[in-house]
């Protein structure tokens, strides 16, 4: 007889697997589009070059801006990172399919997030040489700075993802994105800068330690609220 | 009987509220007018009879729309959805009150209209995330999705305050040398300004509860005209 | 299998559906007829759980899974990936090589490069691999040859054993062919 193609449950079921296979799948997407990670690394390149020939040529007063300087491009590389977590779904109309899979929802917007961080926190990396570069910032500090730059990350990019997949199917949601977003992680902000002022500057560890405090407490929020909520938004 | 369950006009509770606090607004005028000037700053402080008042207000109302888009989540009742965008529209109000006469008063007290201090800063924060609210509200057109997406910002802005307040509050601690003195703002309550404090503050409470009831009338009105 | 209730659906002002009662029995074929604009694509995403009614209700058994019209992939990925992907996104396993021999589909060829046809037939092994109770599908015989069209209908055969399936279609005669009733929606 004809072999059999009707599927059966697989042995590894649902579980933090597919979380995974989304992120990477998504990244492996992206790879191949190129637009999207192209854009992101120009702009970066850009900014941090045109903020340091704006606020120098003096050291004194590069090093000054550095921590504000770091944390702005973060914050816009995030914002335009989290149009991508669903803009391949929606061009190919593929989002649906996601939807439609067993266990709920909330797998979904873990694996756009994880795929969010996974593009994140390699070009947070890559902000922290050339900033080094551009605003002499001590490279010593890199791996402190970068755990920082890592806390904040996920908190913005917990309520990015959120954001960017309620409004992917709406119209103006370029404009929607950024305001929505600005008003929410504006402690993000604060204290990752105060952070990494604080990292720079020498200040004791408890009280850089306490704005990374705050950075956890943010992305616990965020991320189960963002969790419980995607469900309930990505209906019709 | 059916008039009972889907009323036409405002039913006599709104119309008790409005009233009372439209009669009772002259009265807050003459009290907040007729109390003696503060130690400090004199007549300028009388603006305190509507800033704080109005922030009290805006904040009361954005929490009834947390707390009524968390309702809307877990019961899907689209009257929730209409008692949540009410409050936030006439919190809106209230919180855009408190936030120019914050200005108005900052100007000649500190010398600046304005100053990074926490609640200020909260408060224009909470200020733009309801902004957020109407300006999506305004994107969606299917009524469902509306009203779930919008539930979902209330909720999403309305926990970030205490956040928002935290690091403010610190990072405005950290500047050891101020360039504005906050304690030559600070008010020392006589207790006639007191009584008229709190006077203005229960007519707005009057004021605002009449409103949001009758703005989310307008709305159930609005929504059973889309229905037919 | 599927029942739907007095269901109401309504997008901004338009009520596309009004008042629908409707019951599928296990093993049943079910098709959707009806002109453009009718409704036949919102009705079957709601069977499918993407929208949910403005009035009434869905009752559903099982999984569903629902084929649009053109269907959708990712460009860049190639078919093997793609199932695979889709396989382990629903927590199952499946002879994807031998799904794909049967529909006469290239593993490593990028879905950018396949025809209408082509997609079309891979969207149903899809299907096929994902084997859901309630196969919902959207004019599915459109970009079909001959070929392709045979396929399908034992593909409905296979989605009859499984539980059962509603396909909107203009084509009459695989409405004859392939199901045991037919739902006429008419435009409002």
């Amino acid at each position: 007889m004809r072999a059999e193609t009707r599927g059966r449950p697989g042995k590894g079921g649902l579980g933090v697997g597919r979380v995974w296979l989304l992120a990477l799948r998504d990244l492996r997407l992206e790879v191949r589009d190129r637009a999207g990670v192209l854009s992101a690394l120009t702009f970066l390149a850009v900014m941090l070059f045109v903020m340091a020939l704006a606020l120098g040529p003096e050291e004194g007063a590069l090093r000054r801006a550095a921590p504000g300087v770091l944390w702005v491009a973060l914050a816009f590389l995030a914002t335009l990172l989290s149009t991508r977590a669903f803009a391949l779904e929606v061009e190919d109309a593929t989002l649906d399919d996601l939807l439609l899979t067993p266990g709920g929802k909330e797998w979904v917007y873990f694996g756009k997030l994880l795929f969010q961080m996974l593009l994140l926190l390699p070009l947070s990396a890559l902000a922290l040489f050339l900033a080094a570069g551009l605003f002499y910032l001590p490279l010593e500090k890199a791996l402190t700075l970068f755990l920082t730059l890592a806390l904040g990350g996920l908190g913005y990019a917990s309520v990015a993802t959120f954001y960017a997949g309620l409004l992917a199917r709406l119209r103006g949601r370029e404009v929607l994105l950024p305001l929505l977003l600005f008003s929410l992680v504006v402690p993000v902000v604060l204290a990752g800068v105060r952070a990494t002022v604080g990292l720079l500057e020498g200040f004791p560890v408890a009280e850089v330690a306490s704005w990374w405090q705050l950075l956890l407490v943010f992305d616990l929020v965020y991320l189960t609220a963002g969790a419980l909520l995607f469900p309930l938004v990505m209906e019709g | 009987m059916l008039k009972a369950a889907h009323p036409e006009r405002p039913d006599a509770l709104t119309w008790a509220f409005l009233g009372l606090g439209v009669l009772l607004l002259p009265v807050g005028f003459y009290l907040a007018l007729s109390a003696p000037p503060d130690v400090n700053q004199g007549y300028l402080a009388r603006i305190m009879y509507l800033h704080v008042p109005g922030a009290w207000l805006g904040y009361l109302a954005f929490f009834v729309t947390f707390l009524y888009s968390l309702l809307y989540l877990f019961r899907q009742d689209p009257r929730y959805d209409r008692v949540a965008m009410a409050s936030a529209e006439i919190g809106l109000v209230f919180m855009g009150l408190a936030l120019v006469t914050g200005m108005l008063w900052a100007r000649p007290t500190w010398g600046v209209y304005w100053t990074w201090e926490p609640r200020l800063t909260t408060t224009a924060i909470l200020f733009a995330v309801y902004v957020g609210y109407f300006l999506l509200r305004g994107a969606i057109e299917d009524p469902e999705l509306r009203a779930k997406a919008a539930a979902a910002v209330g909720v999403l802005g309305f926990i970030n305050v205490p956040i928002s307040y935290m690091s403010v509050k610190w990072w405005r601690s950290l500047h050891q040398t101020q360039s504005i003195d906050l304690t030559t703002g600070k008010i020392h309550m006589d207790p006639a300004m007191l009584q008229a404090l709190l006077f203005n503050l229960l007519v707005f409470t009057l004021l605002y509860l009449g409103f949001v009831r009758f703005r989310a009338l307008v709305a159930a009105l609005e929504a059973r005209k889309e229905e037919a | 299998m599927l029942r739907l209730e007095a269901v109401s659906k309504r997008f901004g002002r338009d009520w596309v559906l009004k008042d629908l009662t409707f019951t599928l029995a296990r093993g049943e074929v079910v098709a959707l007829l009806g002109p453009n604009g009718s409704g036949k694509t919102t009705l079957l995403k709601l069977m499918a759980g993407l929208l949910k009614p403005t009035r009434g209700r869905v009752v559903r058994e099982g999984r569903a899974l629902f084929l649009p019209n053109p269907p959708a992939f990712h460009r860049h990925l190639t078919a093997r990936e793609h199932l695979l992907y889709d396989l382990a996104f629903h927590g199952r396993e499946g002879d994807w090589q031998g799904a794909l021999a049967r529909y006469g589909l290239p593993e490593d060829l990028p879905l950018a490069a396949f025809s209408s046809g082509m997609k079309k037939r891979l969207a149903l092994a899809r299907l096929e691999l994902l084997s859901p109770d309630l196969w919902l599908l959207d004019e599915p015989e459109t970009a079909l040859d001959t070929e392709g069209r045979e396929l399908l209908l034992k593909a409905l055969g296979k989605g009859r054993k499984g539980g059962g399936v509603v396909l909107a279609t203009h084509d009459r005669a695989l409405a004859e062919e392939a199901a045991d009733r037919v739902l006429w929606l008419g435009a409002a």
